[in-house]
């Protein structure tokens, strides 16, 4: 099993293609991050930050006096004022203007990650059998069980690399923009139950990366499954890409209907659960790792059926 | 060595969705020989290979390779089986080497002595390094011979080895072939609608005809029945129409008439010097007395009812 997973990775990192999406990963977290600090507001840099804080809270409190704002603007905004608040009493700068806000706002590359993983994965292996190795590859004492876990497995290292990447890359470049100043700033948020709470930034981060992960995660096995039904890297590419944007348009139509819950897409963003905002009243973070664990089990074993079942011809 | 056969078919019939396209096939391939499977393209040849290396499921019946059924014994059989299946497509993006790692590290017991001696041994030594996109049809054909070969085979199956090879390539590799069934006892199963080169490869050959065995004979065996039938002869004489006049009185002549090459007769094998005798006696001089090499392939299209499908 081990030598298979390394023949995987040789297949994968000898491959020019391979390195220029790490390269690029790199290139858009260095964009984003000097983006991100040409555009700052350079007076939340100092301590002029409760200047701008003051700012924003009035600002807020404004929007907050009109008698029609509607139920969803009233309790965000209310939310907002309270972090404020919570920022100016306990003398806790805000991320702005620190490191911490363009690692934050790289966080959002983990859509990057699943969209060069399921290349990748779609390519494993219907690759296979579009360059007609397949026939040499499964002409060997391993079963096909065994070369199919070892893909599998060699496609969630290469996502971790691209996690690797993203939060080393961006904490190191932004540290050194930023001198690594504040680098133990709290993150100030609000949990589940409304109450304001002071958390660890670097815990925060890699939750979000993680619970982005799932959903990455999801979308190998899409892909994985599309690659070994129909043999082709460019259908399974391109389904798994197509899902990849319209199932949060997909889930947005439905929401309106019950069932729709137990759409894939309506449980795959489970940040929603951070932020204490689920796509439906009820659902809670146990219920949508069953739901996405059915469609785990479910798509493996189609995979695993079709390609250890069906025969190698042409 | 045993003589026990390195594989047997029993009652392979292979069917996709009503059309059988394997019926009942049952032969067993005796040891060390190089055995071929003949037949016009859609005959059920690489089908057939398929089945025994895995690659299709066999509907009914087995396929036994040393011992070990290859359905449900899969990778204990197919550990003494090195193959190539139609083309030897490599991976391109990877270096000849590469590919042989690859193929090394699926099989236990292969190291890099053995990667290096089946590098020199397929004379890939001073390529091996370049990727496989910049590698010739025959250079690609070598690697595929390396890959089959690396783990040590009892049994080596190749389809169509042949196809895009020079006459030197082919030469060569007959000759490779032969080498490995005398010293190293391997077993060799080719594939091959080119009679010819049955004929000079292999030991035995099954004939198989839109999915059914035809026959299984030993290439001798073949060849015996063949010259023991009436034959074609081109004959050069001089001169050619005195020749041609005195032919056609003779008894013993079935047939004969003047070819772009010389003379054209038809008689038995057995009449042969008595002819040619006969000619000389009349003061014509033969520069050649040659029987027409196209017996096996005659036959063979006897058998297969006129090659319809090529």
């Amino acid at each position: 099993m081990g030598s298979l997973i390394l023949n995987e990775n040789m297949k994968l990192y000898r491959r020019p293609r391979t390195w220029a999406m790490l390269g690029f990963m790199v290139a858009i977290v260095l964009f984003l991050s000097i983006m991100d600090w040409y555009h700052n507001d350079k007076r939340t840099e100092g301590d002029e930050w409760r200047n701008v804080v003051i700012e924003e809270k009035q600002q807020r409190s404004e929007i907050l006096n009109d008698p029609k704002l509607n139920e969803e603007n009233r309790s965000y905004n209310e939310q907002r004022v309270a972090i404020l608040d919570y920022h100016l009493e306990h003398d806790i700068r805000p991320e702005e203007g620190t490191m911490w806000d363009a690692i934050n706002g790289t966080a959002g590359l983990t859509i990057l990650i699943t969209l060069f993983t399921v290349i990748v994965a779609g390519d494993s292996l219907a690759g296979e059998f579009s360059g007609g190795t397949i026939k040499l590859l499964l002409i060997r004492p391993a079963s096909r069980l065994k070369i199919l876990v070892s893909k599998y497995i060699s496609m969630l290292m290469f996502g971790i690399l691209l996690l690797l990447i993203l939060f080393i890359v961006s904490i190191l470049f932004n540290g050194l923009i930023y001198r690594f100043g504040n680098i133990d700033l709290p993150l100030v948020m609000v949990n589940t139950e409304g109450e304001i709470v002071e958390r660890n930034m670097v815990a925060t981060l890699w939750k979000t990366y993680l619970f982005n992960g799932v959903s990455t995660i999801m979308f190998v096995t899409m892909a994985f499954m599309i690659s070994s039904a129909f043999r082709s890297s460019a259908m399974a590419i391109g389904f798994s890409i197509f899902a990849l944007f319209a199932g949060t348009i997909v889930s947005e139509v439905l929401q309106a209907y019950e069932w729709s819950k137990f759409i894939l897409f309506s449980n795959l963003d489970l940040t929603q659960y951070l932020t204490g905002r689920p796509y439906q009243e009820g659902m809670t973070l146990t219920f949508s790792a069953v739901v996405l664990s059915a469609y785990f089990i479910l798509f493996n074993l189609v995979s695993w059926l079709v390609f250890t079942k069906r025969d190698v011809a042409a | 060595m045993s003589h026990e056969p390195i594989v047997s078919l029993r009652h392979v019939t292979k069917r996709i969705g009503r059309s059988t396209i394997i019926d009942n096939l049952t032969f067993d391939v005796p040891q060390g020989e190089i055995f071929g499977f003949l037949g016009p393209n859609g005959a059920g040849k690489t089908t057939t290979i398929r089945m025994m290396v895995g690659l299709m499921s066999i509907t009914q019946g087995e396929i036994i390779i040393k011992g070990e059924n290859i359905k449900s014994g899969f990778e204990q059989a197919i550990r003494h089986v090195g193959a190539i299946v139609e083309n030897p497509e490599m991976y391109k993006y990877l270096s000849g080497y590469h590919n042989l790692v690859h193929y090394a590290r699926m099989v236990p017991g292969v190291n890099k002595e053995r990667i290096d001696e089946v590098i020199s041994l397929v004379k890939l030594d001073k390529r091996i390094h370049d990727k496989v996109k910049k590698y010739s049809l025959g250079m690609r054909q070598r690697l595929g011979v390396a890959q089959a070969l690396l783990h040590r085979p009892s049994l080596l199956i190749l389809d169509e080895p042949t196809n895009g090879l020079d006459p030197a390539g082919i030469r060569e590799l007959r000759d490779y072939l032969r080498l490995l069934t005398r010293t190293e006892g391997i077993t060799v199963i080719v594939s091959s609608h080119l009679l010819s080169e049955m004929e000079l490869m292999c030991d035995r050959v099954a004939i198989l005809q839109q999915g059914k065995l035809v026959d299984v004979k030993g290439i001798q065996e073949f060849m015996s029945s063949a010259t023991e039938q009436v034959q074609t002869y081109i004959i050069d004489a001089s001169p050619a129409e005195q020749a041609l006049g005195a032919l056609c009185d003779m008894d013993k002549v079935r047939e004969a008439k003047a070819v772009p090459d010389g003379l054209e007769l038809v008689a038995e094998r057995e009449h042969i010097p008595e002819i040619l005798a006969d000619l000389m006696r009349l003061n014509i001089r033969i520069y050649k007395a040659q029987p027409q090499r196209q017996s096996l392939e005659d036959r063979f299209l006897e058998m297969t009812g006129g090659g319809q499908n090529g």
